[in-house]
């Protein structure tokens, strides 16, 4: 045990000394900090060029409610603009013109409305910039509400009454009401969307950015030492597995670090903003993460061990990749649906059970406790039979020189 | 009792048999050198000996221990292909290998520094292994095998990449070890080294012991048919004669060896030429390992 510690310990501070891992951490607040602060700043510096436009207005019932709507059109705040200006011109439908004016930049885009638009419905926004969408967006709105208002008049109908009658329902999502010893049922809380959704896929992305980012440097570690004929003296004063699990240790300890950063990090963003999250969450994704972890440590440490060249490396790792990817082409139904059956074995089965099982106890109000323990049950054994084949990997591997590896030979030399 | 004890081990890697048979016993408190060509089974067998590979049968005691690393905290291992970690500083590469060996971290420093000081490499505790030259490396690995104090020490080629002074410098040091008591298991390719330092020597080919002994039981059992000669003629001359089974040309004198009685030899000479130079001689360690494992052997 002291011997794995020592391991352990050493992979530890190799990791967390190295500048990367001191640049990930220090950086990687101030690249998030920084982009709200950018966001903050430039939220306001919006294009405030004139948009100048030709209406063809086939229909002659238009271009008056469009001029209207563009004087009335508020673009300041505060005393400071804040939107383009539009300004409608009323043109003939010489199409050639009105390109040429576009391209040339004297006109930002032409639209036209045809004599029948009220029964077509049919309006045609020509322009050089598709991707601005201010203009076109405040166009329709406009022609769209004249439209509207011509048709309601036409069929002698009031607008405003069937606005009135047609106006939505209020729906909203709330808690469970709890029935209080004296009988008095207490109000429930309405469903924070920002909570019930936000908290599953945090958690979800950074076990996952977590287990991508800590997992491959057990390949680079095990592959460099292995290189560099380190591996040998190390397993004259410790056997593999002694060697192997102080290395999944430390690296689990290395992720550890990460998550106390960025857990407590995102659990003070949440205080900050009232977003109430289950202490219970951190335990679980302490423990997933631990489990997941020596999945992905295991099999990655197995490949370093069976690989003498990074270029071999790199090609067996593909397949582990896609294991680890497995969770994110799944997530978006389990969430959806984190009852339903499919969710329910997903997120049993161990590879992917500590991501997926995660998200699920994420999301209120959690999968029952007997999935609960057989997913840690499952993956405890899946952990313990991976830990045990890459042992037997790394035993073979970590002293095998010019051998390019494949998975067949992996294979063998497990039960070798 | 013997440091090192190995009682007929096989060693086989698919269908190479690395290691066949293999007995040999290392006394305690000498320098035992473990000679032979590449790839006759001496790294497989050293392994084997730190337990880092099994062998397929065999018994193996190292320090008393029998069939387990009970013992590996206790034996030192230089390898022939150097390991440290590039970026890690000197100081910690030694405190971390100590620290595997169970020494304690304040134990550690103290006998890193002296080895340091004693090696003169003290100014380069705080570097990088890395902007180390490869002979300062190999001293720092040398230390690293040592510092622990282990009863037993297993040098693989400690001498490659090092510079005459630094050379010197080690072998004091592998002397000092063995008077102090260490069991030292030399293994090398350097017939001179191995003759200048070591007690005993084992020899293994293909796999298979073919000498152990005393430096001395072996040139005796090898040294009888071995004439030292300077005559007119060279050796070309001495190649033609009777009973000549093998000449040496060192340039200004031959070694040759002759089955017979030597006196006959010399008679036949003075008859045939002028002898300036008649001496009984007993060959050396690599005339030795020549015979054994030369292009001769090798094609037999």
């Amino acid at each position: 045990m002291r011997k794995i510690l020592t391991v352990a310990r050493t992979e530890y501070l190799n990791i967390v000394r190295t500048k990367a891992f001191i640049i990930s951490i220090v950086l990687m607040p101030i690249f998030m900090g920084g982009a709200i602060v950018v966001q903050e700043l430039v939220k306001d510096k919006i294009d405030l060029k004139e948009r100048r436009f030709a209406v063809i207005d086939e229909s002659g019932a238009m271009f008056d409610v469009l001029a209207r709507a563009c004087r009335d059109r508020p673009i300041k705040k505060d005393g400071k603009q804040v939107r383009p200006r539009f300004v409608p011109q009323q043109t003939d439908g010489d199409i050639a013109v009105r390109t040429r004016q576009v391209r040339d930049g004297s006109l930002f885009a032409y639209v036209v409305i045809p004599k029948d638009v009220v029964e077509t419905g049919e309006v045609r926004y020509h322009t050089a910039s598709p991707t601005s969408m201010g203009l076109p967006q405040f166009l329709r709105g406009v022609i769209d509400g004249e439209v509207k208002r011509r048709r309601f008049l036409a069929a002698q109908i009031d607008q405003a009454l069937v606005a009135k009658l047609g106006r939505p329902i209020r729906f909203g999502t709330y808690g469970l009401q709890e029935v209080t010893a004296s009988g008095e049922v207490a109000e429930a809380e309405r469903v924070n969307q920002a909570q019930t959704f936000g908290i599953p896929i945090v958690v979800m992305i950074l076990m996952f950015m977590l287990v991508m980012t800590s997992a491959p440097v057990m390949l680079n570690n095990v592959l460099e030492e292995k290189m560099q004929r380190i591996a040998e003296i190390l397993v004259a004063s410790v056997s593999p597995f002694q060697l192997f699990l102080g290395k999944l240790v430390g690296i689990v300890f290395v992720s550890w670090t990460l998550s106390a950063l960025y857990l407590g990090g995102a659990g003070y963003l949440a205080f900050h903003f009232s977003v109430p999250v289950p202490g219970m969450i951190y335990v679980w994704f302490l423990l997933f993460q631990l489990l997941a972890l020596f999945i992905f440590g295991s099999i990655f440490s197995a490949i370093g061990a069976a690989c003498s060249e990074l270029r071999d490396a790199q090609s067996m790792m593909m397949p582990a990749m896609l294991v680890v990817m497995i969770p994110m082409f799944v997530w978006m139904p389990v969430l959806k649906s984190p009852d339903s059956t499919f969710a329910t074995i997903m997120s049993l089965i161990p590879p992917v059970t500590p991501f997926l099982m995660l998200l699920r106890l994420a999301i209120p109000p959690g999968p029952a406790v007997w999935e609960i323990v057989l997913s840690i049950v499952l993956t405890t054994g899946f952990t313990l039979g991976c830990v045990w084949a890459a042992g037997r990997i790394f035993r073979i591997g970590i002293l095998s020189q010019g051998q390019t590896p494949s998975f067949a030979r992996l294979f063998r030399w497990v039960f070798e | 009792m013997h440091a090192v004890s190995l009682e007929g081990i096989d060693k086989t890697f698919q269908a190479h048999k690395a290691v066949d048979g293999l007995s040999l016993a290392v006394p305690r408190g000498a320098i035992y050198g473990f000679i032979g060509p590449n790839g006759s089974g001496k790294t497989t067998t050293l392994r084997m000996i730190l337990h880092i590979l099994h062998p397929d049968a065999g018994r193996i005691e190292v320090l008393g221990e029998q069939g387990s690393r009970a013992a590996n905290d206790r034996v030192g291992y230089l390898p022939e292909e150097r390991g440290l970690y590039r970026k890690m500083t000197v100081r910690r590469v030694l405190a971390y290998y100590a620290a595997l060996k169970g020494m304690a971290s304040r134990a550690a420093r103290t006998a890193g520094d002296a080895w340091l000081e004693r090696l003169d490499l003290t100014k380069w505790a705080g570097h990088r292994v890395e902007t180390l030259s490869k002979g300062m490396q190999q001293k720092v690995q040398f230390i690293s095998t040592v510092m622990t104090r282990p009863e037993l020490v297993i040098l693989d080629e400690p001498f490659s990449g090092l510079d005459p002074v630094n050379l010197e410098v080690l072998r004091d040091v592998i002397l000092e070890l063995r008077d102090d008591g260490t069991t030292v298991i030399f293994s090398t390719h350097d017939m001179g080294k191995a003759e200048e330092l070591c007690d005993s020597i084992c020899m293994i080919f293909r796999g298979q012991k073919v000498l152990d002994g005393t430096l001395d039981a072996i040139k005796t059992q090898y040294g009888s048919d071995t004439v030292r000669l300077r005559v007119d003629g060279g050796h070309e001359l001495l190649a033609r004669l009777p009973g000549v089974s093998s000449v040496h040309d060192y340039g200004q004198f031959q070694d040759v060896r002759y089955d017979g009685d030597p006196q006959e030899l010399l008679q036949n000479l003075v008859s045939t030429t002028r002898v300036t130079h008649f001496e009984m001689a007993t060959p050396s360690l690599h005339q030795v390992f020549l015979r054994i494992a030369g292009p001769e052997a090798a094609d037999a």
